[in-house]
């Protein structure tokens, strides 16, 4: 029983639909031709090509490839092919979480949250930075370089009052839930995919979470939605600067 | 009638190498020895979606609730039998027979606003250290793997908001620390086990 095989079979029409989009992964994300060079030699080794092809046409969107690429350049020697994908999604895990945690954290700062709201958007910011460590730590253990924090900004006015901060929140709440649910099947080693699961179900309490304080709906769909790395890094990359 | 006692009984002598295994500790990877095969976690997480809807629909039509708490609750019902369709119609689509639903008895669930949160919140917090504790044993089912995953997300949704309505405190209450925990399947049927009259797999 493979995945090609069930797809076609599964009659339920929202879950082949979630099934399906992890399946195009290899071909919407792949096709780039340009060769990968850092100082004249060639930085990242993939066992398929169409794997760095996805990998770097993700990484120029949000432009911080070059720190993606620098971060792992010295780790292939070290790694087996199957890890090479895998700490490839840490790192793109890495880079949301350090996006997250920063957000929160000067979100919490500028005090636009008080009452009800303080209380359960502060242990949201805790998390992200338990996310963050863990994720480094775990792409450590694997002989890979942890991903740098990028720089980040924001659109003026933010964290000017609570709900600007908490509709931001959202978004990048339920981002980084499809984010998490898009790389489920990508995902080869089963310990590095409990790591992830068990951060994404987190990154689902805050989402209805914030979408409750927010007076919107926490549930928006009975199966959560997922995303590919090109789709989330380019509504990530806005609030990139370096 | 089944009494509590000889279902985890008899459900333990089916699964010794779980039981075995979860006095080690608990040890994520040891899932898929639980199963035996993915068919086989489908229906375990079809069983544990049965007793939810039904819970659900029991305790809405109590007219319980208002507001929010009536919104919500009625919203997350209609999830859980989504999840039952889904999942039964996936059996089905690999060629296999779903369980029949299980017999359930929730007690005094019912009694009060206060005892129907606090049991949804409960269950909900079951389901996903279930999704959770079950997920290796799909680890070679990708499609699969991501269809379980993407109820186990919507869980842990149910789960936050009923800590919110149940007003359980932020951290180890909505939330319940920075990593979901994972739950063996034998932990699952000793949770679930009071609702349980009858059950085909758990």
């Amino acid at each position: 029983m493979t995945e090609r095989q069930l797809i076609p079979n599964c009659p339920h029409r929202e879950m082949q639909l979630m099934t399906s989009e992890n399946e195009n992964l290899a071909t919407t994300e792949g096709g780039g031709t340009t060769a990968p060079l850092f100082d004249g030699l060639p930085v990242m080794k993939f066992k398929h090509e169409d794997q760095r092809r996805r990998f770097l046409r993700a990484a120029v969107v949000v432009g911080v490839g070059s720190g993606l690429v620098a971060a792992t350049q010295h780790d292939k020697l070290a790694l087996a092919d199957a890890s090479a994908n895998d700490l490839e999604i840490l790192n793109y895990a890495l880079t949301l979480e350090y996006l997250e945690a920063d957000f929160y954290t000067r979100g919490l700062k500028g005090g636009a949250l008080s009452g009800h709201a303080l209380d359960l958007v502060t242990p949201i910011r805790d998390h992200e930075q338990e996310h963050v460590e863990a994720l480094t730590a775990t792409v450590k253990s694997l002989g890979g370089k942890p991903a740098a924090k990028p720089e980040f900004k924001y659109p003026s006015g933010t964290f000017d009052d609570r709900e600007k901060f908490l509709t931001t929140a959202s978004a990048f709440e339920e981002l980084g839930v499809t984010a998490y649910h898009g790389q489920v099947a990508r995902v080869e080693d089963g310990d590095i995919l409990a790591a992830a699961a068990s951060i994404a179900g987190v990154e689902s309490r805050h989402a209805a979470v914030l979408a409750h304080l927010l007076d919107g709906n926490p549930f928006p769909s009975s199966f959560e939605k997922n995303a590919n790395m090109k789709t989330v890094l380019k509504a990530a990359g806005q609030f990139i600067k370096s | 009638m089944i009494n509590r006692r000889d279902l985890i009984k008899g459900t333990a002598a089916i699964i010794p190498s779980a039981v075995a295994l979860q006095m080690l500790g608990t040890k994520w990877a040891f899932a898929a020895d639980e199963f035996s095969g993915p068919v086989d976690v489908l229906n375990y997480a079809l069983t544990l979606e049965y007793l939810e809807a039904e819970f659900y629909r029991q305790g809405n039509g109590a007219d319980l609730l208002n507001g929010k708490a009536k919104t919500y609750l009625e919203a997350i019902q209609k999830d859980e039998e989504a999840h039952v369709v889904a999942l039964k119609d996936t059996i089905k689509s690999l060629g296999h027979s779903p369980v029949a639903a299980p017999k359930v008895d929730f007690g005094g669930a019912f009694k009060s606003k206060h005892s129907y949160l606090e049991t949804a919140y409960t269950f909900e917090n079951l389901g996903v250290s279930a999704y959770l504790g079950a997920a290796p044993a799909l680890l070679k089912e990708k499609g699969l793997l991501t269809a379980a995953a993407s109820i186990f997300g919507v869980e842990a949704r149910h789960a936050a908001i009923l800590g919110v309505l149940a007003k359980k405190q932020a951290e180890g209450g909505v939330y319940r620390t920075a990593f979901e925990k994972p739950a063996t399947r034998a932990t699952v049927l000793k949770a679930a086990s009071p609702f349980l009259v009858k059950a085909q797999t758990l």
